[in-house]
């Protein structure tokens, strides 16, 4: 059975579905055993998801305004 | 009198086609304007780069951590997909072959970067027993903010400072793979490492990651 260690190295590989049968197995072991990893994993496999609504950012006005100018000084007139 | 070759929103086709989501909505108006713009159509590009560039200028922004950087970044970018526009075959989705322009200009500004200034960040990582036990036990299971339909403020401002601390390298392989959604193959192409190394990496960082926010809950 893995340890904590071991659990949390491997859970890349689990939650991409990539772990042998064996680890597979010595993770599930783990995991019924240990409900401080069963959270860790939860919050491991929400930290993309947080991510990726947290890092949407808006271009500036500003900078949009310029970009929109550089592109027409580089584009064929309409 | 309406003009029919008007973009149409992505939400809009969506409810006009039932069983399209918005994203396959979104791809399918993408592909309109790339035809017009190849055809010459200059208002269909710029169409196109209303619709991408805020996403571009974000993952500029989060991987260089420099505005001027990101905002020179989107402009190339447009510049050379609208230079090699008819050079694109469309096998890929527009958004996905800009997204990878900007992200290739972006690390070759990084890799130039690196070699004047060395990095000095650390990676954050759970520390164990001797026995390998998890040293410090989660006392919060914030698992399920993820799916609520906002998102606090401080908790964005908190994730958004944590990637910006993540060392380069790692910054990177965490941007291109669960932000932009890139297969380990095309990161490991684009950073020049092998993919064992992106998924060594990408770890490392979304365990770092997951220190901050859990860090963020603790002291909520």
């Amino acid at each position: 059975m893995f340890n904590c260690k071991e659990s949390i190295h491997s859970l890349l590989e689990y939650v991409e579905g990539e772990l042998s049968d064996t680890q597979a197995l010595e993770l599930a072991e783990h995991l019924r055993a240990c409900p401080p990893c069963v959270d860790f994993m939860k919050t491991y496999r929400a930290t993309p998801q947080l991510a990726r609504r947290a890092l949407v950012d808006e271009m500036p006005s500003e900078l949009a305004s310029k970009l929109k100018a550089f592109l027409r000084s580089k584009l064929p007139s309409k | 009198m309406s003009d029919s070759r008007a973009p149409l929103t992505p939400e809009a086709a969506a409810g006009s086609l039932p069983g399209l989501s918005v994203s396959d909505a979104a791809a399918i108006e993408d592909r309109a304007l790339l035809d017009r713009a190849q055809e010459g159509d200059v208002e269909a590009f710029e169409s196109l780069v209303e619709r991408h560039k805020d996403r571009l200028y974000g993952l500029a922004l989060r991987m260089t951590r420099s505005e001027a950087d990101a905002a020179e970044i989107v402009q190339d970018t447009f510049l050379a997909a609208y230079q090699n526009l008819t050079r694109f075959r469309g096998e890929a989705a527009f958004g996905s072959w800009v997204h990878r322009i900007a992200a290739n200009n972006a690390l070759m500004r990084l890799r130039h970067q690196r070699v004047v200034e060395a990095a000095t960040e650390e990676l954050l990582a759970p520390e164990f027993t001797e026995r390998g036990s998890l040293a410090e036990v989660p006392e919060v299971d914030w698992s399920r903010r993820a799916d609520e339909k906002v998102l606090d403020e401080e908790l964005g401002r908190a994730i958004r400072q944590g990637t910006d601390a993540l060392p380069e390298g790692y910054r990177e392989v965490f941007l291109l793979k669960d932000v932009e959604g890139m297969s380990y193959e095309e990161i490991a192409e684009m950073m020049g490492i092998s993919v064992p190394a992106v998924k060594s990496r990408l770890h490392r960082a979304r365990l770092a990651l997951r220190e901050k926010i859990d860090a963020f809950y603790k002291e909520v």
